[in-house]
């Protein structure tokens, strides 16, 4: 299945400009936001004002150097580690059970490897990687529906393990969600798709109506406590709707230019870690539904030139990668206002580039790497 | 761009991907559109009421900051009361609960490595904090000093070094405190509740000494952007006052060895029922020294352990009858046992209030009566007051009732709150009105047979064998009550009642004390005052003055006529030492010219020489004064205020001091010669302390009593003070015997045995400034040069 071609020299080659600056902007852009949200947080903190800035600044570096090292080598290499990716990024999950995995924020969610990392990103990598490839193998044989759902079910070990082990239902749902989408742009089907989607919505609006009539108690998870304060933030405001409140007051009182970089109250302790998931409430805030609405056009952006990547590409399984990278960055953004809104209930998802995050950057932009590279390999004709 | 390959071979992404890719990205954007819409819609919808949310949330974010309350000093710079900058500690429980509580441990255990004293014990405090994880604010112990917080402000100051103590803050507050205690308490009050002045110069200068609290805050800009002010406290202005806190030291002490000597003497309790000292200088109406009997202590102004309170209620209303309490006999009991079951009775209602504890002590140990038999008349005409209530129950009510009587009247100033007939302190104020009027003439001469008819009724003098023939001096001299009710005949009630006025009697001084009685009902009205009101009034019965009335009017009398308006305070000062106001002395009136004036003081000092007064003069000085002995109301139960007013020393009177004991606790209380002994005890410390010589020759006897007494005073003031004495007085009794040494009988010496001269004794009592270090002039208050004794120019030292 190797379509290892070199390229010929005499042909001109394309590489997408668009997107290197729309994902440098983003990174500069996070970088600048990250600091104007924790300097405060952070110098009652640790006495330093800088100190998530300058952590989140290392981290961007090294993914800037990772995003270049996996734009110059040949993409199709990945495709030899593909199942390798896939083991090694379910063994890191697992090692979160031992002495290697650590705590912080309340959650276990990390590996102590030196460098500090979070394996539910590495396997968002791997899996993106892992089903490009399988569906190349497959061929034709995706097409059919026993098949397709032997292949789904690929994804549920990973995303069991980010649900069981690390207690990370957002990573989980992220990670199937991923899965999902790259095989419904590989296969043919619509109705399989769709009712898959209505059997979860439907499971979805069930136990939010139970919860809203309380006929099962929200005492038993914190997730259910969520859901209630989703549906009613106010009633709960000084416990687990405060954030969600919060978030809201910041995204009301900016109007529409917002009340200028740095200006922001709620990041002043009233909004708990705004760096974070919330990130995009001060955005609105210091830069109003204007910045707000520039950051949103970006990322659609960056997700038209995913899509033209991938029509473009010179094989199926760069493609498919960059339709997994697309699904990875749409799914997050959406999710991740969405939340900000009180759209959903809140759940711990960061905002592409933007929010606080090591891991997160760093193998964000290594997919950002894969993508260009595979931008690298479309003809150009003469 | 547009030329890009569009090869389909068998392994590229095939038209339907290129679909369904669409598909996918439609969808992207129709969730981007929806969120962006939401967006939209927060802010059209929410957009105001979220800004006013996040406003509100910034008004928690102001801080109070604690004004100082200014300081109560005398005339030499002690402070007498002052405010001291204390620390509450406060925990933060959401902090300390933050991050599963992983600074819990660590921070409890470094407060309680600290010397404070917190509210809470160790677990207590840690329930406390994981029970209430929301509690942001909480007061752990209040009210520690400097030294005891130094630790935990350090702490607190640095959270870098100290990255396991977290949650905790520090919060200013002040505390009142009065160094001397119990001193001059009648006189300068105390604070209670928010900083609210209570009694004497507290309350009357509160707004001065109170200060305003400032104020950190938060608040948004034109731009709505966030800004931090800070608006300082403004600290209470000091009261430098004229009172001499060693003055009012000796004067106190003298007052209470009097109270202790008489107590129990002829009734149980106190050695009198009140007893008030008044010290003025009569050439500026300024009080050195105003004290009276009992005292309390200023820094613990509730305490009940020393007061009688008495509890009156008829156990018969409440159903108990035959002497049967809550089916316990009591007709057999005394009052001990009879208050221990009653406490028994009550302890159940007890819980409610702070008090309780003091409460119930309080019944245990105090002389309580309950009075049987009370009238039932004045109850059923006040309407009851224990209606619907228990006996136990009503017991606590008027227990309570009964304490704050008590420490109202225990606070009270005797000095200037409580009326009382004057007596025969009043014969100099008659005898001037007379001269003034110039109805006498001074050779008047009077025949006393003890007894006078005046509108029908027969009016004793004190003596009622007569005192015989008397001349004008010896009319006042043998305080002759029939002499008096003469001359008040002759002056008319026009003529009194209008030089009355002129002494202020009926008005109040006003003074710059909370509390002054007015006694404008308390006097004679001249259109109803009959000739037997005029004939006692002229030796001061049947009207009522204060303390203060006539001390202040005493002064006019010997001063030269002038009425200065008596005062305390002399300076105000701001917090940083700057004088803001200057109290001057103010002359209200002219009472008597100085002719008069010059008259009374002789009579005066015939008093003392010749007359009823005599054992007021204090050895080797030469005074005036008048004694007063009133019956009190009702007449005939043998209750007597008695009182001396001196001036000295005769010549050129540099003080007034005015001793009024109220019923005495002796066998015959109609004795002036107890207030005048008291008199004399105070002037006898008081003078040589003012460096007023002595200008008398000794007798042997008393210049024993003198070295005696001397004796007492080193022992005592190098016993409780640091004040200096220099030398000791010894007696040279060959001088003195012969007599031919004059002024000179008494010399001072040093403890080396040098001979002090006159320049070393007005250093005898120096007192040393504590912080400069450099000696005052007592006279002058300028600073001296310990080694040069010259005055140090006050603009070039730094007072502060």
């Amino acid at each position: 299945m190797s379509e290892n071609r070199k390229p010929d020299k005499k042909r001109k080659y394309y590489f997408d400009y668009t997107m290197l600056f729309i994902v440098l902007f983003l990174v500069l852009f996070g970088l600048v936001m990250l600091y104007s949200t924790s300097s405060y947080e952070a110098n009652i903190k640790f006495d330093d004002p800088a100190f998530y800035f300058r952590k989140q600044a290392v981290a961007s570096a090294i993914g800037i150097g990772v995003m270049f090292a996996f734009m110059l080598i040949d993409y199709h290499i990945v495709q030899r580690f593909a199942f390798l990716a896939y083991v090694v990024s379910l063994i890191l999950i697992i090692l979160v059970l031992t002495p290697l995995g650590y705590e912080a924020g309340g959650a276990r969610r990390w590996l102590n490897l030196g460098l500090s990392l979070q394996p539910a990103e590495v396997a968002k990598l791997a899996l993106i990687i892992f089903f490009a490839s399988v569906v190349c193998r497959l061929g034709d044989a995706i097409q059919e529906r026993r098949n397709l759902i032997l292949v789904l079910a690929l994804a549920v070990p990973h995303a069991l393990c980010v649900l069981i082990i690390t207690q990370n239902l957002s990573s989980a749902i992220i990670i199937f969600s991923i899965v999902f989408m790259m095989l419904f742009v590989a296969t043919p089907q619509y109705k399989e798709y769709f009712i898959l989607a209505a059997i979860v919505a439907a499971l979805a609006v069930a136990i939010v109506l139970l919860v809203k009539y309380d006929v099962i108690p929200a005492e038993l998870s914190y997730r259910l406590r969520r859901v209630e304060a989703w549906l009613d933030p106010e009633a709960y405001s000084a416990s687990t709707g405060f954030q969600t409140l919060q978030a809201l007051y910041a995204i009301g009182s900016g109007g529409i230019f917002g009340k200028g970089l740095g200006e922001s109250i709620q990041k002043l302790g009233y909004l708990p870690e705004a760096q974070n998931d919330m990130i995009f409430s001060i955005i609105c805030e210091e830069l109003g539904l204007f910045g707000a609405f520039a950051i949103i056009l970006l990322f659609v952006l960056l997700i038209w030139r995913f899509l033209v990547i991938a029509n473009n590409a010179s094989d199926k399984f760069g493609a498919l990668m960059v339709v997994g990278v697309m699904a990875h960055i749409s799914i997050q953004v959406i999710l991740n206002i969405a939340v900000v809104t009180n759209t959903i209930p809140n759940t711990g998802i960061t905002l592409p580039f933007i929010s606080y995050g090591g891991s997160s950057i760093v193998f964000l932009l290594a997919e950002m790497g894969l993508v260009l590279g595979v931008s690298r390999s479309i003809r150009v004709e003469d | 761009m547009a030329k890009r390959n569009q090869q389909n071979g068998s392994g590229r992404f095939t038209q339907k991907m290129s679909i369904k890719l669409a598909v996918l990205f439609i969808m992207i954007l129709v969730a981007f559109a929806f969120l962006g819409i939401r967006l939209f819609i927060i802010n059209r919808d929410n957009g105001d009421k979220y800004k006013k949310k996040v406003l509100s949330q910034q008004a928690y974010d102001s801080i109070t900051i604690p004004a100082k309350r200014g300081d109560i000093v005398d005339r030499n710079n002690t402070k007498m009361a002052v405010s001291q900058k204390v620390y509450n500690i406060c925990i933060d429980s959401k902090t300390l609960n933050k991050d599963d509580g992983k600074y819990l441990e660590s921070t409890i255990a470094a407060l309680y490595s600290t010397p404070a004293e917190f509210s809470y014990t160790k677990d207590e405090l840690r329930s406390y904090i994981l029970s209430n994880p929301d509690s942001q604010y909480r007061v752990i112990a209040r009210k520690q000093g400097y030294e005891t917080v130094s630790d935990i402000m350090n702490m607190v100051n640095n959270p870098s070094m100290y990255p396991d103590f977290k949650g905790v803050w520090l919060e200013d507050t002040y505390v009142r405190q009065y160094p001397y205690n119990s001193l001059a308490c009648d006189l300068i009050g105390f604070v209670q509740g928010d900083n609210e002045g209570a009694y004497g110069l507290e309350e009357f200068y509160n707004s001065t000494l109170v200060g305003t609290n400032g104020r950190e805050f938060g608040y948004l800009n034109d731009d709505e952007n966030l800004e931090r002010t800070l608006k300082p406290a403004q600290d209470g202005k000091t009261l430098v006052t004229s009172i001499d806190v060693n003055i009012q030291s000796i004067v106190e002490k003298n007052i209470l060895a009097f109270n202790e000597e008489h107590r129990n003497e002829a009734r149980e309790g106190d050695g009198s029922t009140n007893t008030g000292v008044i010290i003025m200088d009569p050439n500026n109406g300024e009080v050195l020294a105003m004290a009276s009997y009992p005292t309390y202590n200023l820094n613990d102004p509730r305490n009940t352990d020393n007061l009688d309170i008495k509890v009156e209620l008829d156990p018969e209303q409440f159903g108990i009858m035959n002497g049967i309490l809550d089916g316990t006999d009591i007709s057999e009991m005394d009052d001990s046992e009879l208050a221990e079951t009653v406490r028994k009775l009550a302890g159940g209602n007890n819980d409610a209030g702070d008090e309780s504890g003091d409460n119930s002590e309080g019944i245990m140990e105090q002389d309580i009566e309950i009075n049987v038999g009370n009238s039932d008349e004045e109850e059923n005409d006040a309407g009851d007051p224990y209606s619907g209530m228990t006996y136990a129950e009503a017991y606590d009510k008027a227990y309570e009732e009964a304490k704050m009587e008590a420490l109202n009247s225990l606070w009270k100033n005797y000095c200037i709150s409580s009326t009382y007939e004057p007596g025969s302190t009043m014969k100099p104020f008659t005898m001037a009105t007379g001269l003034e009027d110039g109805i006498l003439r001074g050779d008047e001469s009077y025949v006393c047979n003890g007894v006078t008819e005046v509108g029908g009724h027969e009016i004793h003098c004190s003596n009622r064998l007569g005192h015989g023939a008397l001349t004008f001096e010896g009319a006042i001299e043998q305080s002759c009550n029939v002499a008096f009710m003469k001359i008040g005949t002759q002056i008319g009630k026009t003529e009194f009642m209008k030089y009355n006025q002129i002494f202020n009697f009926g008005l109040k001084t006003n003074i710059d004390l909370t509390g002054e009685a007015l006694t404008n009902s308390l006097v004679f009205n001249i259109n109803t005052m009959t000739p037997t009101d005029l004939a006692i009034s002229s030796f001061g019965q049947g009207f009522n003055v204060t303390m203060i009335q006539m001390a202040a009017g005493f002064c006019s009398l010997i001063n030269g006529g002038y009425y200065y308006k008596p005062h305390v305070v002399t300076r105000i000062l701001d917090s940083a030492g700057t004088t803001v106001e200057t109290v001057e002395p103010r002359i209200i009136k002219q009472t008597v010219s100085q002719e008069t004036s010059d008259k009374i003081k002789e009579l005066c000092v015939g008093v003392v020489e010749n007359g009823t007064g005599k054992s007021a003069r204090p050895a080797g000085y030469r005074i005036g004064g008048k004694t007063g002995t009133a019956e009190k109301y009702p007449r005939g139960t043998e209750n007597y205020v008695i009182s001396f007013m001196a001036f000295a020393p005769a010549d050129d009177p540099q003080l007034v001091c005015y001793v009024v004991i109220d019923e005495p606790n002796v066998g015959y209380q109609a004795q002036s010669k107890y207030a005048a002994v008291l008199c004399k005890d105070i002037l006898t410390e008081v003078l040589p302390y003012m460096g007023i010589f002595q200008t008398e020759e000794l007798t042997e006897k008393e210049a024993e009593e003198l070295a005696e007494k001397q004796q007492e005073f080193s022992k005592g003031s190098t016993g409780d003070s640091e004040e200096e004495v220099v030398g000791e007085i010894i007696v040279d009794a060959d001088t003195a015997d012969d007599g031919s040494n004059g002024t000179g009988a008494i010399t001072f010496v040093d403890e080396n045995g040098n001979e002090l001269d006159e320049e070393d004794l007005t250093g005898r009592k120096i007192d040393i400034d504590p912080e400069t270090g450099y000696a005052i002039d007592p006279t002058s208050g300028v600073l001296l040069d310990p080694q040069t004794g010259a005055p140090i120019d006050p603009t070039v030292t730094d007072l502060r």
